[in-house]
């Protein structure tokens, strides 16, 4: 409970001062060369292994539900309908 | 839809809905609020739904500098409202109005901002009422939902070929840090999401 609240407080000031980094310092944000592309890399690199490490500790069931996701994923860019699909993907395997 | 499934996810961690109120209103950034909630429910400690949460939101530092234009000549208050207000869609639709040659500016960008900030807040605290409706969450595979989510998440931020050599990386690093070496998965996180970072930096031919 306690913790949330700390996560809260914190992400929110952490995620205020990037966005007013931008504002005040942006001609310094690099724009082109290896450091942009690092940077720009990031966000998607750390979303890829968080979908890595929760499909490689899971089941059968979760390989292929993560494989009927990443299918609705790509073709709606939806992102509540790529849950109920996996969910439903999911339920269908383990009834 | 999206704001109705975080309230759903969030209630997983036993938020309530004054505390998924506050986040949505002041943290305001969708994907980092998901990832930070997963890694709170993994136990992986508050550090690291911190520091996960704050990575995914590096690309708004690069958002906000792409239209820093708009808060030029701006008073002090103005920057610090407008700049919570920025966020992945206000900034796609000021761009979208500017190249069909409207002129968008600082009133635009706080105006829809708002609006979004209000459905955004509004939607999520829904989504706890609703989750609540759910007797049975494992069994129906609501477990499953985060990693769903992180997919989409992932084809939002897919920005062509570029994307290939870090993301291949990272999946790489991640996976043998998880099944063959037995890491924990917020060290596995860390190892993939840098190396996929240092991969595109030393991909990159310019």
């Amino acid at each position: 409970m306690t913790e949330t609240w700390l996560v809260i407080a914190a992400l929110a000031a952490g995620t205020f001062a990037l966005r007013i980094t931008g504002i005040y310092f942006g001609e310094r944000v690099p724009t082109r060369g290896r450091a942009a592309k690092a940077l720009r890399a990031i966000p998607g690199s750390l979303i890829v292994a968080l979908v890595t490490v929760s499909i490689a500790s899971g089941d059968a069931a979760e390989w292929i539900a993560g494989g009927a996701a990443a299918v609705v994923a790509t073709r709606t860019r939806n992102l509540p309908l790529t849950m109920v699909a996996g969910m439903v993907v999911v339920w269908l395997l383990r009834r | 839809m999206y704001g109705l499934a975080f309230g759903v996810l969030a209630t997983q961690a036993e938020m309530d809905g004054i505390q998924v109120g506050v986040m949505g209103t002041l943290v305001f950034a969708g994907a980092s609020q998901i990832v930070a909630v997963e890694r709170l429910i993994a136990e992986a400690g508050a550090w690291v739904a911190l520091g996960a949460g704050l990575a995914l939101n590096l690309r708004l530092v690069l958002i906000t500098a792409s239209i820093r234009d708009v808060f030029a000549g701006r008073p002090r208050w103005q920057r610090l409202l407008g700049g919570h207000l920025s966020t992945d869609e206000n900034w796609a639709l000021l761009l979208a109005k500017r190249a069909d040659g409207g002129t968008a500016g600082f009133h635009y960008l706080v105006g829809a901002g708002a609006a979004v900030l209000a459905a955004w807040t509004t939607s999520t605290v829904a989504g706890v009422y609703l989750a609540n409706l759910v007797p049975e969450p494992r069994s129906i595979g609501l477990d499953f939902t985060f990693t769903a989510a992180f997919i989409a998440i992932a084809r939002s931020l897919w920005t062509g070929r570029a994307d290939l050599t870090p993301w291949i990386t990272s999946a790489a690093i991640a996976g043998a840090a998880t099944v063959v070496l037995n890491w924990d998965a917020s060290w596995a996180l860390l190892a993939g999401g840098i190396t996929g970072s240092l991969a595109a930096g030393i991909a990159s031919d310019d």
